[in-house]
């Protein structure tokens, strides 16, 4: 359904990201992880033809047979919020503080077309659809008289208004407390149509998503079906961030990645990670491809898995990738 | 097995299993803040909101205490109060023996001293306009002591190189950030650490290095470490001791494995279920 191929986004001469490519069926949840400053919400902005001025997008990137990228913006402005929709993390910021609720959500309607009364009582459907308590008197208030679980339901229902086709979620609870955060997940899951969901947190994917894309540097550096992305990465990177999740008892160390993202422009050449690596080697200086290697061929590179796991049917291999020199064996 | 209570009077701080020989460093008992919310109307003053409705709790000397609670719980409340940023409505605090709770300020100095606090964000709690070295030293140049070599000890502590002292924070990333607030609160050689929620802004794998950090320096210093957060699960790997705070009352406290293990309040089983964790997935 949604198709991005070779999708870059660059600052004048620096590239902020390189090359990626995925594709997200109907229905589907995928999410899209890494550390802040790796290109996450930059991939995201582009695909919303949302990108800062002097920040352009090249390669191309179909949802339902309409481009979304390298479009004029008067084109843009029919496909955003109606087509495709996002909801950020921080809803006091993305909500117009001196306009009603019910007016905010029934505004993206009447932009599309929809008759104004029409559209003030989809507002109040829809704020009960994502599940607001008295969603009349929701609809009469203004943004500050909610608290930020309901503010971030608000955008939801915001996002939701012209039913479509794919829903991107930048961060959404990240400022939520954990009870109101676990509630908006369950939500979020139960309304999206297809859904890319960009977050740091790896357990929050674990909890959601289907199919997981691993960024760093700008560039997807591996993807596949969760549950076996994260029971078996093969990314240097994606094992730093899976072992940095876990939360040991007291008195043993944490793992940790050593150093921090680079500024963008600051990453070295070939492999993007192997400044931090612990694996890297001089074949690290040119930049590994994200393939999919055939499973069932051994691979001359890594030593063979010393037990290997009894067959589960979705350990497949289907569609895991990834892009690195010494993948975890 | 965790104590629990739903109600301010039944509310028994437990020391911590074999921890009786520890003395009790930080004591407060049955503190209440009632705020009064701006008026809405001309004839009638604002609402009182509750923020704390009757807590107590001890922290020993050595002892790695963590507060878990949600926004509104009153754990924010609970935590100026221990640092004595604000006055209780009633009950009392101690530090080593000594009355904090409604003390002026210049009667705070041994406090200002022996506590010092790590905010959340380090964006906002460092001065954009201070070279690290001005912000490490600051606490020492306010007490009226010299600063010497301290400022590199501390960056060195930290893990920063002697060359952060002439940079501004804009210039380090948000774990760095965190380093630098970390060694200005160091620079005292306060007995007490405060932690407000330090790497809940800060990314998974920075989040590692930030708690390994602290624990390193509460062995190396035999730091008393007062820890809170909004994640259980942070406060396992930390700490000894937990209080989880809710709706302006302590429901439970224990030693942190007992409540992880098995919550007593209906509360702490909410808020553990709410908690992603991988394992569960995997």
């Amino acid at each position: 359904m949604l198709t991005v191929e070779r999708l870059s986004v660059r600052a004048e001469d620096v590239e902020l990201v390189r090359e990626v490519s995925f594709g997200i069926g109907p229905g589907e949840r995928v999410g899209l992880i890494g550390e802040s400053g790796s290109g996450k919400s930059l991939t995201a902005l582009a695909l919303m033809g949302l990108l800062p001025d002097g920040v352009t997008a090249s390669g191309t990137a179909r949802l339902g047979g309409r481009d979304l990228v390298g479009v004029p913006e008067r084109r843009l402005k029919d496909l955003r919020g109606r087509t495709v929709s996002m909801v950020f993390q921080e809803p006091m910021t993305a909500l117009n503080p001196l306009m009603r609720v019910g007016a905010q959500v029934a505004e993206v309607m009447t932009l599309h077309g929809v008759a104004a009364g029409r559209a003030r009582e989809r507002a109040v459907e829809l704020l009960g659809r994502v599940r607001l308590p008295t969603p009349e008197r929701i609809a009469r208030s203004y943004p500050h008289q909610l608290s930020g679980g309901q503010r971030q339901r608000v955008m939801l229902a915001i996002a939701l208004a012209n039913e479509p086709d794919l829903l991107i979620c930048d961060e959404p609870t990240t400022a939520l407390d954990v009870t109101v955060q676990r509630q908006m997940l369950e939500l979020i899951a139960e309304v999206a149509p297809a859904l890319l969901f960009i977050t740091h947190d790896l357990a929050v994917v674990a909890s959601l998503c289907e199919r997981v894309l691993v960024m760093y540097g700008g560039r997807v550096v591996e993807s596949g079906p969760l549950r076996e992305v994260f029971k078996h990465p093969r990314h240097r990177y994606t094992e730093g961030l899976l072992a940095a999740s876990r939360l040991p008892p007291r008195g043993t160390r944490l793992a940790t990645i050593p150093g921090a993202v680079p500024a963008a422009g600051r990453f070295p050449g070939g492999c993007v990670f192997r400044d931090r690596c612990g694996h890297a080697t001089e074949a690290c200086e040119t930049a590994p491809e994200l393939t999919a290697p055939d499973p069932t061929a051994p691979d001359p590179t890594a030593p063979e898995p010393a037990a290997p796991e009894p067959a589960a049917p979705e350990l497949t291999g289907d569609g895991h990738a990834f892009a690195c020199w010494h993948p975890r064996g | 097995m965790p104590s629990h209570a739903g109600t301010p009077e039944a509310d028994p701080v437990r020391t911590p299993a074999g921890d009786s020989a520890r003395e009790p460093l930080i004591e407060v008992r049955d503190l209440t803040r009632v705020y009064r919310r701006p008026r809405t109307s001309l004839t009638r003053p604002g609402e009182d909101v509750h923020a704390l409705k009757g807590v107590s709790l001890t922290v020993h000397r050595g002892e790695r205490f963590g507060i878990v609670g949600e926004s509104g719980s009153g754990k924010s409340t609970l935590l100026r109060l221990i640092c004595a940023l604000d006055r209780p409505t009633s009950g009392s605090v101690t530090f080593g023996g000594r009355e904090v709770a409604g003390l002026p300020e210049r009667s705070l100095r041994f406090l200002r001293r022996s506590l010092q606090i790590v905010f959340q964000d380090p964006m906002s709690s460092l001065d954009p306009r201070m070279r690290v070295r001005d912000l490490v030293a600051e606490p020492l140049v306010a007490l009226g002591e010299p600063v010497g070599d301290r400022v590199d000890e501390l960056l060195d502590a930290v893990g920063l190189p002697a060359s952060a002292a002439g940079r501004y924070p804009h210039q380090f990333s948000g774990g760095q950030r965190q380093r630098i607030a970390i060694a200005r609160a160091l620079a005292p050689r306060p007995e007490v650490l405060v932690a407000d929620e330090p790497v809940s802004a800060l990314d998974v794998s920075v989040r590692g290095q930030i708690l390994n950090l602290l624990a390193d320096l509460a062995d190396e210093l035999g730091l008393t470490l007062v820890f809170v957060s909004h994640d259980l699960a942070v406060v396992r790997h930390l700490c000894e001791t937990v209080a989880v705070v809710h709706d302006g009352l302590i429901v439970e406290t224990g030693p942190v494995d007992d409540v992880w293990e098995a919550p007593g309040h209906p509360y702490t089983r909410t808020l553990l279920a709410a908690v992603p964790t991988l394992e569960g997935f995997l």
